[in-house]
C-alpha cells in the first residue's frame, strides 16, 4: 500500500529520557479504516509513543510517519492531518470552552459556518450548552475531556490520536464516542490509535490491538490472533494481556499480601 | 509539637509552590529535561532571586528616607513650604511607610493567584493531620511568599532610621513597620481573593469581558498608590505646612489619626520634633489611643491571616453556576490574530499579566492628566505628551516579553496544534505594538483639549511604532531561541524576574534609539527630529524583524 495512504506508520521507535528507555524499538501500523489499540500496564510506553506521533517528543531512533509525512521533519503539516486527546486535560483554564474552540479553529485555518456546525453539533450531543461560557478552570473532568474531543474531532482529520480518551466521562458520553469512532473510520480512509487500560472498551471497539510492555510490543493482532498466540481460544482480552506481559502470575500472590479481608 | 510540624509541612508545600509558580506544571507546561532534583532546587532558587530583588527595591526605598531625613539642608529648596523639623520628620515617614505598604501589598497581588492555583493546600487536607497544624502550616506557607521583604521593611527600616536619627528613634518607627506588614498581609489576601473570583471565574460573553477589565483596573490601585505619592508628595507637604503654622486644630487631630501618619509621628516626636504637630493634650490622647489602635489591628490582622489562609486557599477560585444557552458558533480568524485575541483573553482572567497590559496605558492616563495643568498650547504640554508617549513605549517594551509566558499554559497541548512560530511571534509582536497605540492614543485623546499640533504628535506616536515592534521582535526572539534550548519559563514577578530583565533591557535600548534621534536632531526642528526617528525605528525594524522571523516558518 502506497505510504501516503497509511494513516500511522511506526518504525523502529525508541525514546529514551535521560538512560530509561520507555519505548524499545517499536514498530507498527494504523491501516487505513482501523482502530488500533494500544494496551499496557502504567509506565509500559503507551504515552511516549503516542506523544512522538503528536510531535511533543523527539524520538531517540526510528521515525513516525503519518500520511507518509514524518512526524519530525514535517511536523506541521503531521499536526494538520491529526486530531489528539491527550492523557490529562490540562488545557488553557483561563478560556471558556467557546474561547478555546474558536482558537483551536482559528490555527487549524477552518471556516467560520464548518467549525460553527460542527462545533454546534458535539455541544448538542454531549450536552455542553450550560457550560460552554464557563471558564474551564471551573469544569469538572469529565466536561474537560468532552472539550478536548470536540477540539480533536473539530477538524475532520484523518488521524485521531486517543490517549486514553473516555477517562471521566459519564456512561452517555461514553456510548456516544464508542459509536461515533466506529462511524469515524466506516469510509476506510481514517484510522484511530487509541490508548486505554480498559480491557472491555479495546475489546468492543479496536480491530486490531498492539500490546507493549516495557517499551516493547509482545503481542500484535486481532483478538483472534492474539488468544491462538497465548493458545487459549476462549481467553478474554484481559487474559490475553496478562499471559503476554508474564503479569497474570503475580497477581493472585499480590493480592495475598495485601491481607484485607 | 504541632508547630514543629507546621513548619515541616509548609517546608514541603512551599518547594511545591515555587515548582509551580517557576513551571506551572498543573497549568499544563512540560516537565523541563534533567533530573527531578535539579528542577526543585532551581525553582526554589529563582524564587528566592525574586524574593531578594523585591527586599532590594524596598531596601532601597528605606534608604532613600534615610538620606531624605538626613537632607535637612535641603529643606527650604525642594519643600514649597518651611516646616518644623519634626513635621518634616513625620511627613518623610509617612511617605516611607505608605511606600512599603503600597509595594507588599501590589507583591502580594501577584502572587496570591499563582498561591490559590497551585493546589498546595488541598493536598493536605485529606492527611490525618489536626486542624491547628494545618491552618498553622498554610499561615506559615502564606507568610513565606513575604518573608525576605517583610524581614526587610522589619528590619531595615528601624535600622536605617536609627543610623540617621539615634537608636531610640529607630525604635519607634517599629509599630510602623509592623501595622504596614501586617496590614499588606491582610489586604493582599483579601483582594487577592476578591479577584481570583470575581476575574478568574466570571463566565465570558455578553460583555463580561469589559466587567472584568474594570476590576482587573482597581488591581493597579497599589501600584499607582506608589506612583500618586511621588507625584502628590509637594501638595502634601504643603497641607502638612499650613497645618504646622496654624497650631492644634481639628484639621491637626484628623491628620494624626490618619494611617500611617499616626505612626511615623511616633518616632518624629521621639527624635524631639513635636513642634508644628499639634499636640495639645487632645492631640497626644488621639495620637496614642491611634498608634495603639492601628498596632492592635495589625496584629489581629497577622492572626487573621494566619487563621484564613487555609479556608480561603480551598475554595475553588470558580465554580460552574447554571448559566443560559450559550451561542454556538465560533468565529476563527487568522492565526497571529487568534493569538493575540487568546491572550488578550487569558490576560483578561490573569491579573498579573492584565497588569502588564494596563500598566502603559494607564500610566499615559497619568501623565496625559498632568498636561491639563499646562497652558493650552505651550512647550510644556507638548513634552508631557511626548513624555507620556515615551514612557509607554519604553514600558510595553519592557513589560512586553513577559506575554510570552502565557504560552506555558498548556503548553503541551499547544505544541500538539499546527501553529507556526511565525504566527505565535507576529501575534505577540501585534500586542505589545496595541498596547503602545492605546497608550498614544489615550494621551492623544486627554491632550486634544490643550492643541498643540496634534498632527505632529500624531506623526510622533507613529514614528515610534516600528521602534517598538523591533524591540518586540529582538525580545520574543530570544525568547523562542531560549525556549527551544531550555523549555519555556515563566516570566512572572516571582518566577524569573532575572530573566525578564536580561531579554527586556535590549528591547528597552531598541525602543529608546528612536527616541534619542529625535531628541538631538530635534534642535533643527521638529520635523527634523521626526525624519531622524523615523528612519532609525524603520531601520531597527528591518533589522530585528526578519532577524526573529527569518527562519520560523514552520
Amino acid at each position: 500500500m502506497a505510504a501516503e495512504l497509511v494513516p500511522l506508520a511506526v518504525e523502529d521507535l525508541s525514546v529514551v529520557y535521560g538512560e530509561r528507555r520507555a519505548v524499545d524499538h517499536l514498530s507498527l501500523t494504523v491501516r487505513p479504516g482501523e482502530i488500533y489499540g494500544l494496551l499496557g500496564s502504567n509506565g509500559a510506553g503507551k504515552t511516549s509513543t503516542i506523544k512522538t506521533v503528536v510531535g511533543l517528543v523527539r524520538p531517540a531512533c526510528g521515525c513516525v510517519r503519518v500520511f507518509g509525512l514524518d512526524a519530525v521533519s514535517d511536523g506541521r503539516r503531521v499536526k494538520e492531518r491529526v486530531g489528539y486527546v491527550p492523557e490529562t486535560s490540562l488545557l488553557y483554564e483561563a478560556l471558556t470552552p467557546r474561547e478555546f474552540l474558536e482558537f483551536v479553529a482559528s490555527v487549524r485555518h477552518l471556516d467560520r459556518s464548518f467549525a460553527s456546525e460542527r462545533v454546534r453539533n458535539y455541544v448538542t450531543a454531549f450536552r455542553l450548552e450550560g457550560e460552554f461560557e464557563e471558564p474551564i478552570m471551573a469544569l469538572s473532568n469529565g466536561t474537560r475531556q468532552k472539550v478536548l474531543l470536540i477540539a480533536a474531532l473539530l477538524h475532520q482529520p484523518p488521524l485521531l490520536v486517543l490517549d486514553e480518551p473516555l477517562n471521566s466521562l459519564d456512561p452517555r458520553s461514553v456510548r456516544i464516542m464508542k459509536e461515533l469512532l466506529v462511524r469515524y473510520v466506516a469510509s476506510g480512509e481514517r484510522g484511530i490509535l487509541f490508548s486505554t487500560h480498559t480491557m472491555e472498551v479495546a475489546e468492543q471497539l479496536c480491530h486490531r490491538v498492539g500490546i507493549l510492555d516495557r517499551g516493547v510490543l509482545r503481542g500484535e493482532g486481532t483478538l483472534a490472533h492474539l488468544r491462538e498466540q497465548v493458545t487459549s481460544g476462549d481467553a478474554s482480552l484481559e487474559e490475553v494481556f496478562l499471559r503476554l506481559t508474564e503479569e497474570g502470575e503475580g497477581v493472585q500472590a499480590a493480592v495475598a499480601s495485601l491481607g484485607d479481608r | 509539637m504541632s508547630w514543629r510540624e507546621a513548619i515541616r509541612l509548609s517546608n514541603v508545600a512551599f518547594a511545591e509552590l515555587s515548582l509551580q509558580a517557576i513551571y506551572a506544571f498543573r497549568q499544563g507546561n512540560l516537565a523541563p529535561p534533567g533530573p527531578a532534583q535539579a528542577t526543585v532546587a532551581r525553582a526554589r532558587r529563582r524564587v528566592l532571586q525574586s524574593k531578594a530583588i523585591i527586599s532590594f527595591v524596598l531596601a532601597l526605598i528605606a534608604f532613600g528616607a534615610a538620606v531624605a531625613l538626613r537632607a535637612t539642608y535641603y529643606r527650604s529648596n525642594f519643600l514649597p513650604v518651611a516646616l518644623p523639623p519634626g513635621v518634616f520628620q513625620a511627613g518623610i515617614l509617612t511617605g516611607l511607610l505608605s511606600l512599603d505598604i503600597a509595594f507588599l501589598w501590589w507583591t502580594g497581588m501577584q502572587v496570591l493567584p499563582t498561591f490559590l492555583g497551585s493546589g498546595v493546600l488541598p493536598v493536605l487536607e485529606p492527611l490525618p493531620i489536626e486542624e491547628r497544624t494545618l491552618n498553622r502550616a498554610a499561615g506559615l506557607l502564606y507568610l513565606r511568599l513575604f518573608d525576605l521583604p517583610a524581614l526587610t521593611i522589619l528590619l531595615g527600616t528601624p535600622i536605617m532610621v536609627g543610623v540617621v536619627l539615634g537608636p531610640l528613634v529607630g525604635l519607634a518607627i517599629v509599630p510602623g513597620v509592623i501595622a504596614v506588614v501586617g496590614f499588606s498581609l491582610s489586604l493582599s489576601l483579601l483582594t487577592g481573593r476578591f479577584f481570583v473570583r470575581r476575574v478568574q471565574g466570571s463566565r465570558g460573553g455578553g460583555g463580561r469581558t469589559v466587567v472584568r477589565w474594570a476590576y482587573l483596573v482597581l488591581w493597579l490601585v497599589p501600584a499607582f498608590a506608589m506612583f500618586a505619592f511621588v507625584v502628590t508628595a509637594p501638595a502634601f507637604f504643603a497641607v502638612l505646612g499650613n497645618l504646622a503654622a496654624g497650631g492644634p486644630s481639628i484639621g491637626n487631630h484628623l491628620l494624626l489619626v490618619t494611617f500611617p501618619f499616626t505612626l511615623a509621628t511616633l518616632p518624629a516626636v521621639v527624635a524631639g520634633g513635636s513642634a508644628g504637630l499639634g499636640l495639645d493634650p487632645v492631640g497626644w490622647t488621639v495620637l496614642i489611643a491611634g498608634a495603639l489602635a492601628y498596632l492592635g489591628l495589625a496584629c489581629w490582622s497577622v492572626v487573621w491571616v494566619m487563621l484564613s489562609v487555609r479556608r480561603i486557599g480551598l475554595v475553588p477560585p470558580a465554580v460552574t453556576l447554571p448559566g443560559p444557552v450559550a451561542r454556538l458558533d465560533l468565529r476563527p480568524q487568522r492565526p497571529a490574530l487568534a493569538v493575540l485575541t487568546k491572550d488578550l483573553r487569558i490576560a483578561s482572567r490573569t491579573p498579573g499579566y492584565a497588569f502588564l497590559i494596563l500598566l502603559p496605558i494607564l500610566d499615559s492616563v497619568a501623565i496625559g492628566l498632568l498636561t491639563f495643568v499646562s497652558a493650552p498650547g505651550s512647550g510644556a504640554a507638548f513634552a508631557l505628551a511626548l513624555a507620556a508617549v515615551t514612557t509607554a513605549a519604553l514600558l510595553a517594551t519592557f513589560f512586553g516579553p513577559a506575554f510570552f509566558a502565557i504560552e506555558v499554559f498548556a503548553y503541551s497541548y499547544g505544541r500538539t496544534l499546527p501553529i507556526s512560530d511565525r504566527a505565535l511571534l507576529s501575534g505577540k509582536v501585534l500586542l505589545i505594538a496595541a498596547m503602545y497605540l492605546v497608550a498614544g492614543a489615550t494621551v492623544l485623546g486627554l491632550t486634544l483639549a490643550r492643541v498643540f499640533d496634534p498632527v505632529l504628535f500624531v506623526a510622533f506616536i507613529l514614528a515610534e511604532l516600528p521602534a517598538v515592534g523591533a524591540a518586540a521582535f529582538l525580545e520574543l526572539g530570544i525568547l523562542f531561541r531560549r525556549a527551544r534550548a531550555r523549555g519555556l519559563p515563566i516570566t512572572n514577578l516571582y518566577a524569573s524576574a532575572w530573566y525578564a530583565f536580561f531579554v527586556s533591557i535590549p528591547g528597552v535600548v531598541v525602543a529608546g534609539l528612536p527616541l534619542v534621534a529625535f531628541r538631538i536632531a530635534s534642535s533643527g526642528g521638529a520635523y527634523d527630529g521626526l525624519l531622524a526617528m523615523t528612519t532609525v525605528a524603520l531601520g531597527e525594524l528591518a533589522v530585528c524583524g526578519p532577524l526573529a522571523l527569518g527562519r520560523r516558518g514552520s
